[in-house]
């Protein structure tokens, strides 16, 4: 190994610190689950843990490039209940329409959160603000739209939740693509790199003359699509679509990528932690189950976890 | 399929093969210990029933049950009948296992695939909501493993059986019984539950049929009251001030929300014997209430103890005996005194089924035996 490569090893690791972080209790847990049961090792119990996250992953996905910016999407929630209830709604047991309608609410989802980016862009009003808005605009809208479940999907639909590709649940392997096509973008494409730079130093940024509008407006952009395909999954899993489907989503959305390293101040992170911190909710939520300790003990631990991960986080922060 | 599945859900009881599950309470010969009446009065010659041959094994089993959630009375009392049954039963019960979803559909659906991974026997299944849930209790099926839905079923039929009450007859018997009382002529305030929620729609819908009857009945209006007294004593206020003393009876859909129409009634001056006559069920309160202010009532349960008796069918399944395919369990009928009528008699008073000093918002139909308290219940079942 030559004298340079360690320094910059060693550059990489302190940038992912929660990554690390991530990867020693994901260990832990693992080792603990399989102590617990036999019945915990077995692939199928680890193939669940996986196909579980997949909601969890692709909105967080999205949310971890709002938040790179400085910025946070409030709206998640609101608009994966807005765009499953349509997609439910819409497709209506009809199988020809599953196409055009999955098209269809994937561009809604680009433009609903485009609206949220150019709204961040020329109101210059924070995003928390413009998100949590647009939050309460869409529920309102799926509730104008429908009170309950909406329609329903082909019984094939489910094959989208549960369905595996060689052993593997199709939702995992889009979840590991789709990371790792945006892990490859943030890296090496310029509008990635951007978007670290408009994160970390939104002035400088400016300063700089980086097409700044065009990063907002196309991470909350990416944030709708990633919307679009958790509403598809999730009424895929339900066969159907619901007007407070999504609800959970908004918090939920945030702590996988804060867990995962990724600076809610901005410019620090990425999309590597973020899956990790989704695999790691999801493992916790096993390994609980498992242990037969109940569901109100199971929050108080994931809030635990979130608190303990970032801190660690934050502390090396400082002494950096 | 889905009609006769109607069909029986309205009708169909527990059969002769199968045991009664008698109510601990049930010591007193006053209480029903017969058949369900709902099997017992059925007229149709068919009956659905399941042949569950194919889920026949040797025990002791692992049983897992995925609750939807807490919060409310009736649901934590469901659930202690629940596990007082698999205490009963550690014989053949190895390991009885709970999750609980706190109301949230992806959190159950991720528990039903945890507890097949964990290795389950048999499954039962309240679900929190009856479309979302159904893909993965239909998976859970498809995998072999049999399902037990116990008070909230899935909207499809792939479940082995599903153990309830029936709210038909429950509406049914309140109107009937309020017709009669007003020997056919008056004006009746019906106090809902939940606008649109499957429980209140299918105990209205009955009730209207049966009033229908009745060309000098009238319904004046119909209220909600989110199963809530408060907002039950809230919307009771607004049709005493509307309609006054030309309410002659209140349909009330539950128990729950009954106490607030009775404390409205009280508070707008109405002496006792003056209380127009109230429908009621399962809960305390309502019932110490009618009899101190001598409030005419009929209480027709929906009962909490169906928890245990979700157990008990779910050791039948496992044995492999045929069970209907929706499994109605007895609801208690009362009446306070000298309320009999025509079509409504009963031997069971009110004071039958009271708990005098017991807390006004206890449940008293969960088959849970004197002394309970759902705050201190704690049980030894095997898990």
């Amino acid at each position: 190994m030559s004298t340079i490569a360690y320094p910059r090893l060693r550059a990489r690791v302190g940038r992912n610190r929660g990554v690390v972080v991530v990867i020693g209790l994901l260990v832990v847990l693992l080792v603990f689950g399989a102590f617990l049961s036999d019945r915990f090792r077995t692939p199928t119990n680890l193939l669940n843990i996986v196909e579980q996250s997949t909601g969890l992953a692709l909105v967080s996905l999205g949310q971890t490039l709002t938040i790179l910016t400085g910025g946070i999407d409030l709206s998640v929630g609101s608009m994966i209940s807005l765009l499953s209830t349509l997609t439910s709604g819409l497709i209506a047991g009809n199988a020809a329409m599953i196409l055009p309608v999955a098209v269809g609410v994937v561009l809604l989802g680009m433009v609903i959160g485009g609206l949220n980016g150019l709204l961040v862009i020329t109101l210059r009003i924070h995003p928390l603000i413009v998100t949590l808005g647009m939050g309460a605009v869409l529920q309102g809208v799926v509730l104008l739209y429908s009170l309950g479940p909406a329609g329903k999907v082909p019984p094939g639909f489910t094959f989208v939740a549960y369905g595996k590709l060689f052993g593997i649940p199709i939702g995992a392997i889009v979840v590991l693509v789709l990371f790792a096509l945006v892990a490859g973008f943030l890296r090496y494409a310029r509008l990635g790199r951007y978007i670290y730079a408009v994160g970390d130093d939104d002035e400088g940024a400016k300063l700089m003359g980086l097409p700044r509008a065009r990063v907002i407006l196309f991470v909350y952009a990416f944030s709708g699509v990633c919307c679009a395909l958790t509403a598809l999954y999730l009424v895929a899993r339900f066969g159907v679509g619901q007007p407070y489907t999504g609800l959970n989503y908004t918090l939920a959305s945030i702590t996988p990528v804060v867990v995962g390293g990724t600076m809610l101040t901005g410019g620090k992170g990425g999309v590597l932690g973020t899956l990790l911190g989704v695999y790691l909710i999801s493992l916790l939520n096993n390994v609980l189950n498992f242990m037969d300790v109940s569901t109100h003990y199971q929050l108080i631990a994931q809030g635990l976890i979130v608190i303990a991960a970032v801190s660690i986080y934050v502390e090396k922060k400082k002494r950096i | 399929m889905i009609r006769i599945s109607k069909i029986a859900a309205l009708f169909v009881g527990m059969a002769g093969l199968t045991v009664a599950a008698v109510p601990a309470f049930a010591q007193d010969s006053k209480f029903y210990t017969g058949a369900p009446r709902t099997y017992l009065y059925n007229p149709d010659t068919e009956v659905c029933f399941k042949d569950t041959s194919q889920y026949k094994k040797d025990g002791p089993y692992t049983i897992g049950f995925s609750n939807a959630g807490l919060g409310d009375s009736w649901r934590v009392v469901m659930l202690h009948s629940l596990e007082k049954a698999a205490a009963e039963h550690k014989d053949e019960i190895k390991k009885l296992i709970i999750t609980d979803a706190g109301h949230d559909d992806a959190k159950q659906v991720a528990d039903i695939q945890d507890l097949i991974s964990r290795g389950v026997d048999l499954l039962i299944v309240s679900a929190n909501t009856q479309q979302a849930l159904d893909p993965a209790v239909s998976q859970a099926m498809a995998q072999g493993i049999p399902v037990v839905m116990v008070d909230r079923r899935i909207a499809s039929d792939n479940f082995v059986t599903f153990v309830t009450a029936s709210d038909a007859m429950m509406g049914r018997l309140f109107a009937q019984w309020i017709a009669e009382k007003l020997h056919g002529k008056g004006n009746v305030i019906m106090l809902a539950g939940q606008a649109g929620s499957s429980p209140s729609e299918n105990r209205e819908k009955p009730a209207r049929e049966v009033f229908a009857q009745y060309p000098d009945i009238k319904v004046l209006e119909t209220v909600y009251s989110d199963w809530s007294p408060v907002k039950g004593k809230q919307v009771m206020q607004a049709m005493i001030a509307k309609y006054g003393k030309s309410i002659d009876a209140v349909w009330s859909a539950h128990g729950l929300q009954t106490p607030g129409s009775i404390e409205a009634f009280i508070e707008a001056g109405y002496k006792d014997g003056e209380i127009p006559p109230h429908t009621t069920s399962d809960v305390n309160g309502p019932l110490q209430m009618a009899i101190q202010h001598k409030v005419p009532m009929l209480e027709v349960g929906y009962p909490p103890a169906m928890g245990g008796t979700s157990v008990e069918v779910a050791l039948q399944v496992l044995h492999g005996a045929p069970v209907p395919c929706i499994y109605t369990i007895n609801s208690q009928i009362a009446v306070s005194e000298g309320d009999n009528t025509p079509s409504i008699e009963t031997q069971l008073r009110l004071t039958d089924m009271v708990v005098p000093d017991g807390a006004p918002d206890m449940l008293i139909t969960g088959g849970m035996g004197p002394g309970y308290d759902p705050k201190t219940f704690k049980i030894d079942f095997p898990q």
